[in-house]
């Protein structure tokens, strides 16, 4: 007979405590970000019978097959691309938004109107230097408004090549770290709970890097990973322990491009593309703002021009500059505006030039191109704000179905801690038995 | 079986009641803005509605005022018109007297100067400045409406219409009337003006005429004629304010309908939102309280 019960015990002794010990380790890291929910693999220790004890009884306990390690890969990928799209989608969101409250809450609207009915007011009594003043004033506030959209607008792109030149770094720092992860991987031991850390930081680092960009992955029979920027046909940002630098370059109308290992790519996913895309937007917007504001200033110029001042010399221009944020006041008195047509008498009451100049603004329509400009973008930002809600649904449930496989219970961790418990217990009975028989053989005489 | 991870747990919990505080928020800010969209993207279609009303309602507040002006300038013309009735009915009074044929030279004389002082006062009246302190009558010139020559006669300066006031809508009223709209007039198939008349008069009753009770004879009837003309003129200027009220009555009108619209499109509905608010917060404290018993809940608690 070659089985020992004192061995067998022990070996169930031991193996309960390695449980308990994953056991507590999982309650540990219940609110671990990454960590996956381990659990143990026993088997059977047993020989088979050689020649000539065939029948004979061979039970050698218990041992630790492997640690498992609860992560589903395809759930995974789930929760990275749905998060990648999720994030997309949040980071050009936020992004429009500002682009519309530097458009809407600088008040260009309500200015342009502003600036129409103090013309309108002025037309009432043309020699009136307080109205003059007004409508000068209002002229002011409108080159000031336009200064202000165009540098709200400026901030906001700013703010957003900074932030995805700052993710441009977290992607190769990321890539670094997921080339050391896969070297080290390709030297751990197969279902290690080294090995099971090791896999948890790449999903984590994985995750992270889905966040930022559309990434297609590639998972080798050691467990490393390779990545992919921009789907799968995309080049190889990491493989193995080697990575390709990514870098972004901005162009002269303020749009990001991006480049991996030299060669041009388009992301497709993720917070930097959804940043580029929206600073696609806000240079479509600055240009829009450029051509409202020439047009003001074309317009309001060419009339005054054509008029006569209230000294009666020939206009001087209303604005000098060029686009929404190089537009300024160049008249520096009311009396300047010219009211009447060209070769009026001094302090002349005739207002057909103020007439022939709200005839153009009014047909250079600026109130409708503002309107319109705030429209396309207010609706692109409810739009948009549709997506990134359903896409942020998607991303959660995704997650959900993950952490429902690979998170933390702490209800059925109690359970394995009784369970483990008294295997534990019931193994030391086993060892208390082997000693009494031991002791009955000792006792015969 | 589907397992429910702790982590998990919390984080939609959190999710959860995040949410429902971030819409009773939206919905309080509501109420306490008074208006439905706090940005353009809350509705676009709404917002663009109620610029385009804002502007309209901008450009009605300076048709306003125009229409106020333009009342002011008619009642002003109205006023001095009234004078001019008062002053032309004074003047027939005189050349009544004076074509009396039992008045002697003197009395004739000193019946002209009355007469000559009257001109003077009219043309002072002609001259009459309005509230922004241009030429009640001159039209749109920049200096008075009439100036006297070396003769003493009262010569028109200003400009040939009175000038239009818009009213908005493509409506507009001509903004007062010039003196020659009631001033001249024919006589006797010749073109005249009252000052004229009442000024030739003067002359003619202070020995300029070898007849004088002749002059003042033909004078009735030239004065007749004028008197005709102012009241048509102040005709006229009521018309024109009557026209005036019947466009505010119209701004009014159609400013109501769009302050309706804006508040239907802008507003917040008060007895909805408050309910939503209601309702939100319900839902609020109900998750906070089996939150707290869920997470209460554990089998560790429960080891010895």
């Amino acid at each position: 007979m070659s089985s020992d019960l004192l061995s067998i015990a022990r070996s169930g002794a031991m193996a309960a405590r390695i449980a308990l010990d994953v056991t507590a380790q999982n309650i540990a890291n219940a609110s671990s970000t990454g960590y996956v929910r381990r659990s143990v693999s026993l088997t059977e220790v047993t020989a088979s019978g050689g020649f000539g004890r065939v029948n004979d009884v061979s039970l050698s306990g218990v041992r630790l097959d492997r640690v498992v390690r609860n992560a589903d890969q395809f759930r995974q990928a789930e929760v990275r691309r749905t998060g990648g799209d999720a994030a997309r989608a949040g980071a050009e969101l936020t992004a429009l938004e500002n682009i519309e409250t530097a458009v809407e809450q600088s008040g260009l609207y309500p200015a342009i109107v502003g600036f129409d009915t103090a013309l309108q007011r002025l037309s009432t009594d043309p020699v009136d230097p307080s109205l003059r003043s007004a409508a000068l004033e209002a002229a002011r506030t409108l080159a000031g408004t336009f200064n202000l959209a165009a540098s709200g607008l400026e901030a906001s792109s700013t703010l957003q090549r900074f932030e995805a030149q700052d993710e441009v770094n977290q992607v190769n720092d990321i890539a670094t770290e997921l080339g050391r992860v896969n070297l080290r991987l390709s030297r751990a031991g197969i279902d290690s709970s080294d090995q099971a850390a090791l896999l948890d930081q790449r999903d984590l680092l994985l995750d992270r890097l889905s966040g930022m960009s559309d990434i297609a992955t590639e998972i080798a029979a050691d467990q490393t990973v390779s990545v992919r920027l921009g789907g799968t046909a995309g080049p190889q940002l990491v493989s193995g322990g080697t990575t390709q630098p990514l870098a972004m370059s901005t162009a002269g109308d303020g749009t990001i491009g991006f480049t991996l290992g030299g060669g041009p790519i388009t992301l497709s996913g993720g917070s930097l593309a959804g940043r580029a895309s929206a600073l696609d937007t806000a240079a479509a917007t600055r240009t829009a703002l450029d051509g409202l504001a020439d047009s003001l200033i074309s317009t309001a110029n060419a009339a005054q021009t054509n008029g006569a001042a209230l000294d009666g010399t020939t206009g001087q221009p209303l604005f000098s500059g060029s686009g929404a944020s190089g537009i300024s006041l160049a008249l520096t008195s009311g009396a300047g505006l010219a009211t009447a047509p060209a070769g009026s008498a001094i302090g002349s009451r005739d207002q057909s030039n103020l007439a022939a100049l709200r005839g153009a603004l009014t047909s250079a329509d600026l109130a409708g191109g503002t309107d319109a400009l705030l429209f396309s973008i207010s609706s692109t930002v409810a739009s948009r704000r549709t997506t990134s809600e359903a896409l942020d649904v998607i991303a959660g449930s995704a997650r959900v179905a993950l952490s429902a496989q690979a998170g933390v219970d702490l209800d059925a961790e109690a359970v394995n801690l009784i369970r483990y418990q008294q295997a534990f217990q019931a193994n030391g009975k086993a060892m208390q038995v082997a000693a009494t028989l031991f002791d009955t053989l000792l006792a015969i005489r | 079986m589907t397992r429910i991870s702790t982590s998990a747990f919390y984080e939609r919990s959190r999710l959860n009641m995040g949410g429902l505080r971030a819409q009773a928020e939206d919905l309080q800010a509501a109420i306490g803005r008074g208006e439905r969209l706090a940005r353009s993207s809350d509705d676009p279609v709404a917002a663009s509605r109620l610029r385009g009303l804002l502007r309209a309602e901008r450009h009605s507040a300076i048709d306003t005022s125009n229409a106020n002006l333009a009342s002011t300038d008619l009642q002003l013309a109205d006023g001095a018109l009234s004078e001019f009735t008062a002053f032309t009915i004074r003047a027939q009074e005189l050349a009544t007297q004076a074509a009396s044929g039992t008045l002697n030279a003197d009395q004739r004389a000193a019946i002209g100067q009355e007469l000559g002082l009257l001109h003077g006062s009219l043309v002072a009246l002609a001259n009459s400045r309005n509230g922004a302190g241009h030429a009640l009558f001159g039209g749109v010139t920049t200096g008075a409406a009439y100036s006297v020559d070396g003769a003493g006669n009262a010569v028109y300066g200003g400009s040939a219409s009175a000038g239009e006031l818009a009213l908005g809508e493509g409506l507009s009223v001509s903004r007062g009337i010039t003196g020659p709209d009631f001033l001249n007039f024919n006589h006797n198939g010749v073109p005249t003006n009252l000052m004229a008349v009442v000024k030739g008069l003067a002359d003619a009753l202070q020995g300029g005429a070898a007849d004088p009770a002749t002059a003042a004879r033909d004078a009735l009837g030239a004065l007749d004629s004028g008197l005709d003309t102012v009241s048509a003129g102040q005709t006229l200027v009521g018309v024109r304010l009557a026209w005036v009220d019947l466009t505010t009555e119209r701004r009014i009108d159609l400013s109501e309908l769009r302050q309706g619209e804006q508040a239907e499109l802008g507003g917040t509905d008060l007895p909805a939102t408050i309910t939503r608010l209601q309702e939100i917060l319900t839902v609020l404290e109900a998750s906070q309280a089996s939150f707290t018993k869920l997470s209460s809940l554990s089998l560790l608690d429960n080891l010895r």
